[in-house]
């Protein structure tokens, strides 16, 4: 019998099943009346034997389905029909389930997107970051010399990789463009194992010099700039003035590595800076050979760093390596961050399923009649708990799609609550609703279903007929009030931990938005500006450039003061150097490591970081002059600790004739500068004036110097109007980029705190909403249910205060509860916030005991509703009701 | 023994289809009177319960195990009669076999001697 005829046959298996119990039971009344038996008492024994015949048919009927499907159908159906009658409570749980699992969704999104999501490589477990440990202890940038040791002699890797990031001015129409790329070596794409989609890419060969001049875009680039169009392979594209002949064009897959680099140039190692071991400027990355771990890989790199130390110049020395998988490198903090939101929204969800659990008890009660009378009926146990899970379940589906299609239109309402969050946050930017995304949240419908479903479930289908049927309402009342004090005990519980974290968070941010940066970025002007290679190959030339730039601005009578830097705070394009104070050796052992920072005069002036001590550069600071340098006070006590740094002399940065470390005089302190945002400690900063910048230095910056602009007026709108002026007067094929106020470099460093803090602020609220309202139900339906015995006693005087204080007194026994848990639970968790906290311990007991009252206020809230309801009862009409 | 067996608790899984295959195997039964044949073979040790034999007889019926016809009994009465399919036949025989050795197996390991 096949599916259709089986659905066909069902009327007929239950006519025959009921005809032949009849059947059974004549034949036996036969058999006993001829035992002698009265007709009515071999009637009724007989079908005491039987039992229950409509059981016995729907078991027999129950063979022939599928069962499962069918009654699930049935009891989807059932369900749909029950809650279609109570439009009330359907649409409140509906919409908790919506909130609950749609924040859950909507934050998965991004926890996929950022972190689960593979890389869009062969075996991306395989590829690492590889950095090398010099000085400072923490990973770094690798010199060229060293990354040749490593690719010669290393056994654990199957190919290494570098590149160095790159900025270039392309002249394609009217305005300069500054595009960012990468100088790679050949292996850098065979670690990754993605082909070009047109053309190839960069050979081994084309890593030598005089060869280098090939392109290779991204399809980012190749669409924005080149139209998508197959005919740009072997066009010429000038960077930086020099023809680059485009070689090829990577796929899409390419651009969703997590950077910012656009086209990929071969990168070319001098034998003189292989030799040197100077230069941390590589970022290397590898793919382990098979069955090789990142440890093994470490551990062999610096074997060969061993091995290698003898022949290496004493300033080079690397300590050891490091390896690092290549998507924790990319993804950073970032996936800690998402993993601890992930968290508090489960906790929302956990309280939404808090709520509509009570509220499926609360209505399992008012439904006991209806249960009990089903149960009497032959409705077996489990049927009836299924019955009661498949309301649930269509609740959960219910709230869930509605959430998850909220999710998918919020999504971008999301993004744009911070849109620099998606600079901040590596791949944020690929957020969308996916198959995983849609997997995930019928994952947390079916959770959210049986969480909420089973309890209710259980407690109704226990119920028993006699107790039921003989007024249940007021029997039940005060047995049974654990189940419903845990869950308000739980959900108080759970959203103490939600608010601890919001909380703490929010004082972080507190303090961030305190901090004193070290400057005053108010009304001042930032932007890059880069000079080409082409015509400004002297240091001379580019120095006088600049000096010639700053002038000219300076004399737009919109600005007050303006300045270049080498490194402004918050701006790209840092290089550090090792200072060595006179007397020391000057050894890897003995390096502070400095920010470097080179400058014209009035930097200082334009971010009006005071003179601590000593004097500022002046134009007597002249190439010829005697070199002078200026520290930060970090930097001064770092170098000399317990002495006045002025007027001694550091060792660094360039050689003099003699091959010795030239000595630079210390004529200046500085204030210290939180270069790196609020959150970070200020670095050891020191400062060389532009005229005696070494000469190397030029190719470190590429040329390119941040020019600074402080205005006369709040208003930066016509001061980046002044400095494009200005920059068309020097030189009109150089672009200016990377324009931004002070401010906005400020939040943009921000971004990704404010993005959490918002997104904790936004689950904090709901958490204590659902909880609110979760404990104003449960107390209210305490209050429906002793409404009698309240009434009665205030009938025997009791006063309406101290009904209250009973109603309340009982109602906030579960909050307690919870508080003690919550607190506990709050503080054992804390430390995974402490990667996104600033300036407060993640157990800051102040946000503690805040939260703990807030809570507390909002439950006495939560609770005084009902309870001064509960002193309106009016004995006398609910006896005569 | 005191108190009887019942079918609903005190018999393994499929042990009572097995009693209604071979009972059936003599001469095809309807409900009734396969609850007394049973009752009489098992010289009243057993007592099959209606809540346990009808769902059984559907499932047996699925399985294609017996077949179930409306016919006349000895007393006059429209009953539904069951009877043994072949394929019955092969699962009873399949079945006996290997309570066969089940049983043979428990009682090895119960007879063995207390050291």
């Amino acid at each position: 019998m096949n599916p259709f005829e089986r659905l066909r046959g069902r009327r007929n298996v239950d006519r025959d099943l009921a005809d032949e119990l009849g059947a059974h039971l004549d034949v036996r009344i036969e058999e006993l009346v001829g035992a002698g038996l009265p007709l009515e008492d071999a009637r009724q024994q007989a079908r005491r034997e039987l039992g229950n015949e409509t059981l016995l048919i729907e078991r027999g009927r129950d063979v022939w389905r599928f069962a499962m499907i069918e009654d699930a159908w049935q009891d989807v159906r059932y369900a749909w029909r029950q809650l279609v009658r109570a439009p009330g409570f359907t649409a409140v749980a509906v919409i908790t389930f919506a909130l609950g699992i749609g924040a859950t969704t909507a934050i998965f999104t991004a926890v996929y997107a950022v972190v689960l999501q593979p890389f869009p490589f062969h075996e991306p477990d395989r590829v690492v970051a590889v950095g090398e440990q010099f000085v400072t202890g923490s990973l770094s940038a690798v010199s060229p010399g060293n990354f040749e040791d490593w690719r010669t002699h290393a056994k654990t890797f199957s190919d290494l990789g570098a590149r160095r990031f790159v900025s270039v001015n392309v002249s394609s129409g009217t305005t300069p463009e500054r595009l960012v790329g990468v100088a790679v070596t050949a292996s850098y794409f065979s670690v990754f194992r993605i082909p070009a989609v047109l053309g190839r890419t960069i050979t081994a060969d084309e890593n030598r010099a005089g060869r280098e001049r090939v392109v290779v875009l991204s399809d980012r680039l190749w669409r924005r700039v080149f139209g998508g169009i197959p005919a740009v392979l072997g066009t010429t594209i000038r960077m930086d003035g020099h023809p680059y002949t485009v070689i090829g064009v990577m796929p899409p897959q390419f651009d969703r590595l997590g950077g910012p680099e656009e086209f990929w140039i071969p990168v070319v190692f001098t034998p003189e800076a292989i030799a040197s071991h100077d230069g941390h400027s590589m970022y290397v990355v590898g793919r382990l050979a098979p069955g090789i771990s990142t440890e093994q890989a470490a551990a062999d790199l610096s074997i060969i760093f061993h091995r290698m130390k003898e022949q290496l110049p004493a300033n080079t020395e690397v300590r050891q390596g490091i390896v690092n998988e290549f998507a924790a490198e990319v993804v950073g903090g970032s996936r800690e961050r998402l993993l601890v939101l992930f968290g508090a929204v489960a906790l929302v969800l956990l309280i939404a399923c808090g709520n509509v659990a009570h509220l499926l008890l609360a209505r399992g009660r008012l439904r006991s009649h209806e249960v009990a009378l089903r149960a009497s009926l032959g409705a077996s146990r489990p049927r009836l708990i299924r019955q009661f899970l498949s309301e649930s379940a269509v609740l959960a589906v219910a709230g869930g799609t509605l959430g998850v299609g909220a999710a998918y239109v919020a999504i971008p309402a999301l993004l744009a609550i911070a849109p620099e969050a998606i600079g901040a946050i590596p791949r944020l930017d690929q957020t969308t609703v996916n198959g995983h995304v849609l997997l995930f949240a019928l994952a947390a419908i079916v959770m959210s279903a049986l969480l909420t479903g089973i309890v209710p479930a259980l407690r109704a289908s226990r119920l028993d007929l006699r107790t039921s049927l003989s007024d249940g309402a007021r029997t039940l009342a005060g047995a049974k009030d654990t189940l419903r004090s845990g869950l308000v005990a739980g959900e108080v519980a759970v959203v103490i931990v939600l608010l601890a974290g919001a909380g703490v968070l929010i004082r972080s941010a507190l303090y961030l938005q305190s901090v004193e940066p070290g400057f005053d970025g108010t009304s001042v002007l930032t932007a890059r500006i880069s000079l080409p290679e082409v015509g400004y190959e002297e240091p001379a030339r580019v120095e006088r450039a600049f000096r010639g730039l700053v002038e000219r601005i300076s004399q737009h009578p919109a600005v007050d003061v303006a300045a270049v830097s080498s490194s402004v705070p918050m701006t790209p394009g840092t290089n550090h150097n090792g200072l060595v104070p006179e007397g020391k050796a000057f050894d890897p052992s003995n390096f502070v490591l400095g920010r470097l920072g080179v400058i014209t005069e009035n930097y200082f002036r334009t971010f009006r970081i005071p003179l601590v001590a000593g004097r500022l550069f002046s134009v007597e600071d002249y190439r010829e002059a005697p070199r002078v340098m200026i520290l930060s006070r970090t930097a001064a006590q770092q170098l000399f600790p317990n002495e006045n740094a002025v007027g001694q002399r550091v060792a660094c940065c360039e050689s003099g004739p003699d091959g010795a470390p030239l000595l630079k005089l210390v004529v200046g302190i500085v204030g210290d500068v939180r270069s790196n945002g609020p959150h970070a400690e200020p670095p050891a900063d020191f400062y060389l004036p532009i005229q005696q910048a070494p000469a190397y230095t030029w190719s470190w910056f590429q040329r390119t110097l941040t020019v600074v602009v402080r205005g006369k007026t709040e208003g930066t709108g016509i001061l980046t109007e002044a400095l494009r002026e200005a920059v068309r007067d020097i030189d009109p094929t150089v672009p200016v980029h990377g324009v931004a106020t002070m401010q906005q470099r400020l939040q943009a460093t921000l971004a990704e705190n404010r993005f959490n803090l918002v997104l904790m602020l936004l689950l904090g609220s709901i958490g204590l909403l659902l909880s609110a309202v979760g404990i104003y139900g449960v107390i209210a339906c305490f209050v429906a249910q002793r409404r009698h015995e309240l009434a009665v006693r205030m009938a025997l005087g009791a006063s309406p205060a101290d009904v209250v204080r009973t109603v309340v007194t009982h109602g906030m026994r579960p909050v307690w509860l919870g508080a003690v848990i919550g607190l506990t639970a709050a503080v054992a968790l804390s430390q995974t916030l402490a990667s996104s906290v600033y300036g407060v311990t993640p157990r800051d007991p102040v946000t503690l005991v805040a939260v703990v009252a807030v809570l507390i206020v909002v439950a006495i809230l939560a609770n005084l509703l009902p309870a001064r309801a509960a002193t309106r009862v009016n004995l006398a009409g609910l006896l005569a009701g | 023994m005191a108190s009887k067996l019942s079918t609903r608790k005190d018999l393994f899984p499929g042990a009572l289809e097995l009693m209604v295959l071979q009972t059936l195997k003599r001469k095809p039964l309807h409900g009734y009177a396969l609850v007394r044949a049973i009752q009489a073979s098992s010289r009243d040790l057993l007592q099959i319960e209606e809540g346990s034999l009808y769902p059984a007889l559907q499932r047996m019926l699925k399985e294609g195990w017996v077949n179930a016809r409306w016919t006349t009994s000895d007393t006059g009465r429209r009953v539904r009669a069951y009877e043994v399919t072949l394929k019955g036949l092969k699962h009873l025989s399949g079945e006996r076999e290997r309570l066969g050795q089940m049983f043979e197996g428990v009682r090895l390991v119960l007879a063995m001697v207390e050291p």
